[in-house]
């Protein structure tokens, strides 16, 4: 049996051609290219309209109609369920048991990946939209009228869905493992969390509506639907249909609270990799002077982590806003909040790059896990074998570090490179001549370039 | 002597290089187009 530590620096690096660093050269020389050749061949905003076209009317039906949409729901709250009791009642062993691979790698993880491929999947899955709807429709049934609900307070925006999201990796890395040192995310931590914010999440769509929390509110609709943004499949108006890729995400920034979402997204991943390498110098400094002050050894730990994982936004929040008030000296730029909000769109390619970077080989080697003994097993108590792989393993050379580096460089190539196109094309929106456009860019190709480069120092810090 | 064995600790600027050239480029770059364009409103009326 491979007793496997839930950790996130799974293997180390072999030896590669040339030093690490060079790669964080090589990428920056990408960008530069890019950057040159986007001047002198996009001339002219592509992604303004997204080009949605329906597919036949069979697939709408067939995907979209009751019975798959009810089944999905379903799934959804049946495995919301599990995760629930097998955290509870489940092995206190965080790698044997269902509930913290299932909510932290295979949902965390998984799902933004199959949102850039094939659209809004979590939404027939989401569990709570699934609960809310059914309450809906019951309380219609026996009322004859829909519930009354509050008007959601548009100024708040995607803000609660940005707050969330800090707080679940929060709960993950800071109250799970404050320093590396493990002090608390258990399985029973987890289901607990996990039946707290279902309570919370229930509630707020009662109060405001299940479609305008899941909007809004839920920040894993938020968080997965802002990846789904990237993505060629969306649905409009009841039917299913095909659109220009990376399109729609320039329209998604626009409601209040966005930025904050996309940036709390590179905030968090880049934490989780610098809290293991990049930052553990400082983190230790920090540490042992709240110890010196007489705190306790975990409030320490965690109060300290959250310190830097603040920081970590704040520092990204940052370097994005100085790309934005770069852009504002040249002549005919719109006002700073237009920048803000306009260009932030850019910044998604690049949260999936991070997580893409960061968690490849985490969900390559724990998704064994989950597939395999986790399912069969779930208590993680050797009671049950449901599907006759519980005493299965992982495999870890099923993919070798070497690999596993270059698809960390590779992405992160890929999606700063993806930022710039997605900034560019919206430059040209704003200045209409070409030239401004690309001179208003320079700031955002050094914020490109800023982000790569950090990316790739805390791989290979971390890995090393 | 050099303490060779720390090096280790400095590597982080090698990260940081590729960043300072690029914005050292966009500030010539800036300051030049703002002396050209600044040369041609003296040349005018």
């Amino acid at each position: 049996m491979t007793v496997l530590p839930f950790a996130h620096a799974l293997v180390a690096r072999e030896d590669l051609p040339v030093p690490a660093w060079l790669f964080a050269w090589g990428a920056s020389i990408v960008l530069i290219v890019s950057f040159f050749a986007l001047s002198a061949g996009w001339r002219r905003p592509r992604f303004e309209e997204d080009r949605w076209r329906p597919l036949g009317a069979g697939v709408s039906r067939a995907l979209l109609g009751w019975p798959l949409q009810a089944l999905c729901g379903l799934v959804g709250v049946l495995l919301l369920g599990v995760a629930v009791y097998a955290g509870l009642r489940g092995t206190e062993a965080p790698d044997r048991n269902f509930a913290l691979t299932f909510i932290f790698v295979t949902v965390w993880l998984g799902f933004p990946l199959l949102s850039v491929l094939l659209g809004d999947v979590f939404r027939p899955f989401n569990p709570w939209r699934a609960l809310g709807r059914t309450a809906g429709a019951l309380f219609r049934t026996v009322a004859g009228q829909p519930a009354a609900r509050l008007a959601y307070p548009q100024r708040l925006g995607r803000w609660p869905a940005a707050i969330g999201l800090m707080a679940f990796v929060w709960l993950e890395i800071v109250y799970g493992s404050s320093g590396g040192v493990v002090v608390g995310v258990d399985p029973h931590a987890a289901g607990v969390a996990a039946l707290v914010y279902s309570v919370y999440t229930l509630a707020m769509m009662a109060l405001f509506g299940v479609e305008e929390w899941c909007e809004r509110g839920e920040f894993l609709s938020v968080y997965f639907g802002m990846f789904s943004q990237l993505g060629s499949f969306a649905v409009k108006g009841g039917r299913l249909g095909v659109r220009r890729p990376l399109a729609a995400a320039s329209h998604w920034a626009t409601v209040p609270g966005s930025t904050a979402v996309v940036i709390a997204s590179i905030a968090t991943t880049s934490f989780d990799g610098a809290g293991e390498g990049a930052f553990k110098g400082g983190i230790e400094w920090l540490f042992e002077r709240f110890i010196d002050a007489g705190l306790g050894l975990t409030f320490a730990l965690r109060l300290t982590d959250t310190i830097f994982m603040a920081l970590c936004f704040a520092g990204v929040g940052l370097v994005y806003l100085l790309g934005v008030r770069g852009m504002r000296t040249i002549h005919g730029a719109p006002s700073l909040a237009t920048l803000r909000s306009g260009f932030a769109h850019a910044l998604i390619p690049i949260a999936f790059a991070y997580l893409v970077a960061h968690y490849f080989s985490q969900v390559v080697f724990l998704e064994q896990a989950q597939f395999t003994y986790l399912l069969s097993d779930p208590l993680g108590t050797a009671s049950t074998d449901l599907f006759g792989t519980a005493s299965s393993g992982i495999d870890f050379k099923v993919i070798s570090a070497t690999t596993i580096w270059y698809v960390q460089v590779g992405a992160l190539v890929v999606g700063h490179v993806v930022g710039l196109v997605l900034a560019h094309d919206r430059a040209l929106v704003y200045w209409r001549d070409y030239r401004d456009a690309t001179r208003s860019q320079y700031w955002m190709l050094a914020v490109m370039v800023a982000f790569t480069c950090f990316g790739l120092y805390l791989l290979s810090v971390a890995n090393a | 002597m050099i303490p060779l064995a720390h090096v280790g600790h400095y590597l982080w600027i090698l990260y940081v290089l590729p960043v300072l050239l690029v914005i050292g480029g966009i500030v010539r770059t800036m300051l030049l187009e703002r002396r050209r364009r600044s040369k041609e409103g003296g040349d005018g009326p």
